[in-house]
């Protein structure tokens, strides 16, 4: 089998790799002798399998240097050895050792799903509220400059009617809401129709929106809607939430092959829950702010159809971020109430917010 | 992670001191003697535990296939020996994770701050993560190659993983600008590197391949790669053929003191491997699809005939029991495809390798003193956690 094949012990003492042809002899210690003299003896009870290729019985002993080993190529002097080693492979993994990695794992992916589930929800209402609100601040600057970046750049400000329209839309609303003056808000000119709150208080709203709109309470609302993520902290809570869960699923699937589109459904899965949940939450603040004014709380619900469409049916409901646009509606015209307020913005505001970016004069 | 990592390399001595002045060394033996089916077993058991315990397991899976491998690499009658352990891994795991988890937090907060100053600005921050991946491929190596003994006598690595990693980020700032014709001298100066920092006891290893010698082979497949993009079947055999030269190079250029090896690997050695490969992805991403599909037909019909025509596509993307066969039809396709991966990448890979592998002067490997210290398995944390790997 090679060039030394005759030798059918070798010893190797640890220290150097000089292979010496060797002899044993089973006394109460396995004495290994090289050139008729004794090198090393070697308590049965030490000695440990190492591995080797097939048709070598290699072995290392507990209380001699880590590395020396001994290579016994003859079957039936390995058969000798083994019988006097009964603790030949004491240190290998058998179905003990498996059957503990197992339930470990089990018992560590439990714990991690139960905090994913419980835990990181009550971290992430705990802590949102103890973030300062400078930082907050700066990263909703973050936000607004990405938000820019994606959206285009265009602030509509050209239109002072329109601006005065819009401030007095929302500042009726925050009073209503019970925030204060911290709160900003600014109409960006974009295709999309869609409306954020930033980080640290800002309300951006795209005017595309405005132009879908069919009357002031329906932009109303959806100012309401977002006052209430910005008074329950939807962001921070958001931001906390989703990067524990990230970090804990990603943990919890370590790199089994083909992991990230585990971690990233499971991810999508748990986090669209959390954010279906705050936004129902922010649509109960938008009720409740519409009916302190005496306005119908069902109007965002009628824009929120005209602009998605009909939902149902399409796509996946479970990784959805937003509940149905139908379902919303539903939910508000169980509260909706016949106008008693006045309203929040005479014709003519209505005419200048409707022209607050310069086009879509009605 | 990756599964090979350092050939034990090296060598050997065991002409027992030629007794006449023998002029032409014989070459020494080199040979894989692993049995394929005991690999087989070992990666599909391996792959299924991996599943039951959500990765964990991974850990002891690499640490068996490394020993099997190595134990099975008789180099001059005697074979190596992986004397790294699974809960050496999983605590350099738990240490890595300690470190980047403050690293990741650091990490957001300075990136908020960059886009604070401009949008987007903190792309660049991701380059951290390369410099750092790179330290951490170079400390990964390390502990596999202080894990490896031969002839009772382990490899070793000094060096710093700092400057390795500076070394390869500037040369990779270099290969990009360059669009990538500096990628053979890059990886002839890293080799450099790691080989003069490796040890066989108290012989010191050296790399003798050169960046030019590397792209003279090569050459014309930065003209071809563009056309074969168009291409799909062109693509893994310029594939193969880069990786057979490359591995030709490096086994070619490895040096122990006055040990010498060198790879008879044939240009289209690899190609069955990739092929076979390619072969069983497709047929088992086939088999998922159709199994998917025969679900999702039976679910429809069946819905369908109750639903009437509400149920479209749509319905079918609501339907739990499909979801549930795909979720679990795609974890066996992973765990299939990584066991599929692991023999033919893997240990065929390595069994050719070796198989065409040639060491000359074994005789200067005959006496060398132990040496060196164990590495921690640190460096394999990071580099599992930042999922990178390299030899």
């Amino acid at each position: 089998m090679n060039a030394t094949g005759s030798e059918s012990v070798i010893y190797f003492d640890g220290t150097s790799s000089r292979r010496h042809a060797a002899t044993l002899a089973f006394a109460d210690a396995l004495e290994i002798a090289v050139d008729g003299e004794i090198r090393a003896r070697w308590p049965f009870a030490d000695i440990r399998r190492a591995d080797s290729a097939p048709g070598t019985l290699r072995v290392s002993c507990q209380t001699a240097p880590a590395l020396a080993r001994l290579e016994i190529r003859d079957a039936a002097l390995a058969a000798e050895l083994t019988s006097r080693t009964a603790d030949l492979d004491e240190h290998h993994l058998g179905r003990r050792g498996v059957a503990k990695i197992v339930g470990w794992s089990l018992a560590a992916a439990v714990s991690i799903v139960v905090v994913v589930l419980y835990g990181v929800p009550l971290a992430a209402d705990r802590l949102a509220p103890l973030v300062p609100e400078s930082f907050e601040r700066r990263f909703g600057d973050v936000a607004e400059k990405q938000v820019k970046f994606v959206f285009g750049e265009k602030v509509c400000d050209s239109s002072p009617a329109g601006q005065a329209a819009f401030d007095k839309l929302v500042t009726t609303l925050r009073n209503a809401a019970g925030l204060d003056d911290s709160v900003q808000s600014a109409v960006l000119s974009s295709e999309i129709p869609n409306a954020l709150a930033l980080p640290g208080g800002k309300i951006i709203m795209f005017d595309s929106l405005i132009a879908k709109a069919h009357n002031p309470d329906e932009i109303a609302g959806v100012i309401a809607h977002e006052l209430g993520h910005l008074r329950h902290r939807d962001n921070m809570r958001g931001l906390i939430y989703n990067g524990g869960t990230s970090f804990l699923i990603g943990l919890l699937f370590g790199d089994i092959t083909g992991s990230s589109a585990v971690i990233f459904a499971s991810r999508t899965l748990v986090t669209s829950s959390h954010s279906r949940e705050a936004e129902t939450a922010a649509d109960t603040f938008s009720i409740d702010v519409m009916k302190k004014l005496g306005r119908p709380p069902k109007a965002m619900g009628e824009l929120m159809l005209r602009v998605t469409g009909k939902e149902g049916g399409k796509g996946l409901t479970i990784i959805s971020t937003h509940p149905l646009s139908e379902d919303r509606l539903a939910r508000m015209s169980r509260e909706d109430q016949t106008p008693k307020g006045p309203p929040l913005l005479t014709d003519a505001e209505w005419r200048a917010l409707k022209g607050i970016c310069g086009k879509g004069k009605v | 992670m990756s599964q090979f990592a350092s050939i034990p390399i090296v060598p050997p001595p065991a002409l027992p001191v030629p007794p006449v002045p023998v002029p032409p060394p014989l070459p020494a033996s080199v040979e894989f003697t692993g049995d394929r089916n005991g690999f087989l077993h070992l990666v599909a058991r391996g792959a299924g535990l991996e599943l039951v315990t959500l990765g964990f397991y991974r850990f002891w899976l690499v640490t068996d296939i490394r020993r099997h491998l190595w134990s099975n690499t008789v180099i001059d009658g005697d074979a190596a020996e992986y004397t790294g352990r699974a809960r050496e891994l999983l605590i350099g795991f738990l240490i890595a994770l300690a470190i980047l988890v403050p690293i990741y937090l650091a990490y957001f907060l300075v990136s908020v701050e960059a886009e604070h100053w401009q949008a987007l600005a903190s792309i660049p921050l991701i380059a951290a993560f390369f410099v750092f991946g790179e330290f951490a491929i170079y400390r990964a190596r390390r502990y596999r190659l202080t894990r490896t003994v031969w002839r009772g006598v382990r490899f070793w690595m000094d060096g710093s993983g700092w400057l390795y990693a500076l070394h390869a980020s500037v040369w990779m700032l270099l290969t990009a600008v360059t669009l990538g014709l500096a990628w053979p001298w890059r990886a002839a100066a890293l080799e450099r590197y790691k080989m003069q920092h490796s040890w066989y006891g108290d012989l010191q290893g050296r790399f003798e391949g050169s960046g030019w010698e590397f792209f003279k082979r090569i050459w014309w497949l930065y003209l071809v790669t563009p056309l074969a993009l168009l291409l799909f079947p062109a693509l893994p055999f310029l594939y193969a053929h880069y990786k057979t030269v490359e591995w030709r190079w490096w086994v070619s250029g490895i040096r122990f003191g006055d040990v010498t090896l060198e790879s008879k690997l044939q240009s289209d050695a690899l190609q069955g491997l990739y092929w076979k490969t390619i072969g069983w992805y497709m047929l088992l991403g086939t088999v998922f699809a159709t199994l998917v599909g025969a679900v999702a037909a039976l679910v429809g019909g069946l819905g369908g005939a109750a639903a009437g025509a509400a149920a479209g596509p749509d319905a079918l993307m609501q339907n739990i029991p499909l979801l549930v066969v795909t979720v679990i039809g795609y974890m066996a396709l992973a765990l299939a495809l990584s066991v599929v991966t692991r023999l033919y990448l893997t240990r065929d890979l390595w069994a050719k390798i070796l198989a065409t592998t040639v060491v000359t002067n074994i005789a200067a490997a005959a006496n060398v003193t132990g040496k060196g210290e164990l590495a921690s398995a640190v460096g394999e944390g990071i580099a599992d956690g930042l999922d990178v790997a390299g030899f």
